[in-house]
């Protein structure tokens, strides 16, 4: 049989997520279970539950990858501070607590991929392609491999949870103690 | 005459800041709810780490079995999940004594919600109550809720009025926060104990009690349809 692949229109948002419900297995892997298509959060993401059972939001846009990676964290932090509801509504993540991934997809990757994929571990980028097939609508995707030196410290360092950087935010912006509260605090 | 009072007691002077504080708390305007939101009595709670949610699970459903229908929300202002405790009454409108939990572990996240009342769990412990001490400075320097107290995990009644005294001498001596004792949790207790059930239930009939005659709540706005389990 002969093919016949040429590019096909960039979709709208509603068509990218019908073919992205299709693709999630090629997202997050074998055994992923879709919880939400739309979450009304900004942009829309859908949220997703891989085989580990960690929730997975999967943040897109037809075209704008800076929208679909600030939407996707803002929605991890989301997320994070929402973990123990999601897991109490979402029965198929049995009350693992596991911390969220989040998948960005859009047309091109957003700017410094690369430098963002070094510093969250649980982030995957992802820029896809519609392609017609013998008329077939079909959606081809590529992912972003991490660089090198990520891979290199993940062998020799314990990975850092996605959901542990939330909490470090939120107590980098605690106020200092005086020396006298130091103090006070010292014993009971 | 000189005041006798151990300094740790004495509140520092009331200042004029402070007065301006509470008038814009008071005499504000309020945020009208727009059409369409549910306007909700929360009670926001402050987690010491994720975990903890087990706490907030069983006090909705304690306050539930009292008869003030209680659901869990996230802490998205654009889309709370909602979980409702009664399936059954599901589909009624939150009334007159409906409460929603609303449960986080990061405090900016309560103060962009800028609640007037926050319940932080605390771990018993010179550490815990130090960190619970800081997230208090924070939420003090940002619209100084009331705070109430739960000791998470003190030996007995004696060691959690010990901590719980240490914090607030602590808040009232340098922040002029007073704090608000709802109760303890010993270490005896935790999720997932069949065994201890009973014991569990009562501590946290007990704290939601406290919760209740104390009219502890902030009233929010939803601004999205209820999500059921």
């Amino acid at each position: 049989m002969k093919l016949k692949i040429e590019s096909a229109e960039t979709p709208d948002r509603e068509q990218l997520r019908s073919l992205l419900i299709e693709a999630t297995e090629q997202l997050s892997g074998a055994g992923t279970n879709i919880l939400e298509t739309r979450l009304r959060w900004d942009g829309q993401p859908m949220l997703l539950a891989d085989a580990n059972l960690h929730p997975v939001l999967v943040s897109f846009e037809p075209e704008h990858s800076e929208a679909a990676l600030l939407n996707g964290l803002r929605g991890v932090e989301q997320l994070c501070n929402a973990l123990p509801w999601i897991n109490q509504v979402y029965e198929s993540l049995q009350q693992k607590q596991q911390p969220p991934k989040l998948v960005v997809i859009a047309r091109e990757f957003p700017p410094g991929a690369s430098a963002v994929l070094r510093l969250c571990p649980g982030l995957s980028l992802y820029r896809y392609r519609l392609l017609s097939v013998n008329g077939e609508i079909a959606l081809w995707l590529e992912h972003l491999d991490p660089p090198p030196a990520m891979l290199a410290g993940q062998e020799s360092a314990p990975r850092q949870d996605a959901a542990a950087l939330p909490q470090e935010a939120s107590n980098d912006i605690l106020p200092p103690l005086t020396d006298a509260e130091s103090a006070y605090f010292q014993q009971l | 005459m000189v005041s006798r009072l151990n300094p740790a007691w004495q509140r520092k002077s009331t200042s004029s800041s402070r007065l301006a504080q509470i008038s814009a708390r008071f005499l504000g305007t309020t945020q009208a709810a727009t059409h369409g939101d549910d306007v909700c009595r929360a009670i926001p709670f402050l987690l010491d780490t994720p975990e903890q949610h087990w706490i907030t699970d069983e006090l909705g459903q304690i306050l539930t079995q009292r008869g003030h229908p209680c659901t869990l929300c996230s802490p998205s202002e654009a889309n709370p999940i909602e979980h409702s405790f009664r399936q059954a009454q599901a589909a009624e409108p939150p009334g007159s004594d409906a409460y929603c939990l609303l449960a986080v572990a990061c405090p900016a996240t309560l103060l962009k919600y800028g609640v007037d009342h926050v319940v932080l769990l605390v771990p018993a412990s010179l550490g815990g109550i130090r960190d619970a001490y800081q997230r208090i400075k924070l939420l003090s320097q940002h619209g100084a809720p009331d705070i109430g107290i739960v000791l998470v995990g003190p030996r007995d009644q004696h060691a959690a009025w010990r901590y719980f005294r240490k914090l607030a001498v602590g808040t009232l001596r340098y922040l002029d926060v007073p704090l608000l004792n709802l109760g303890f949790l010993p270490e005896q207790i935790g999720p997932g104990q069949d065994a201890e059930a009973s014991h569990r239930h009562n501590f946290l009939a007990r704290i939601s009690e406290r919760l209740l005659r104390s009219g502890f709540y902030s009233t929010l706005t939803m601004t999205t349809p209820r999500r059921n389990a």
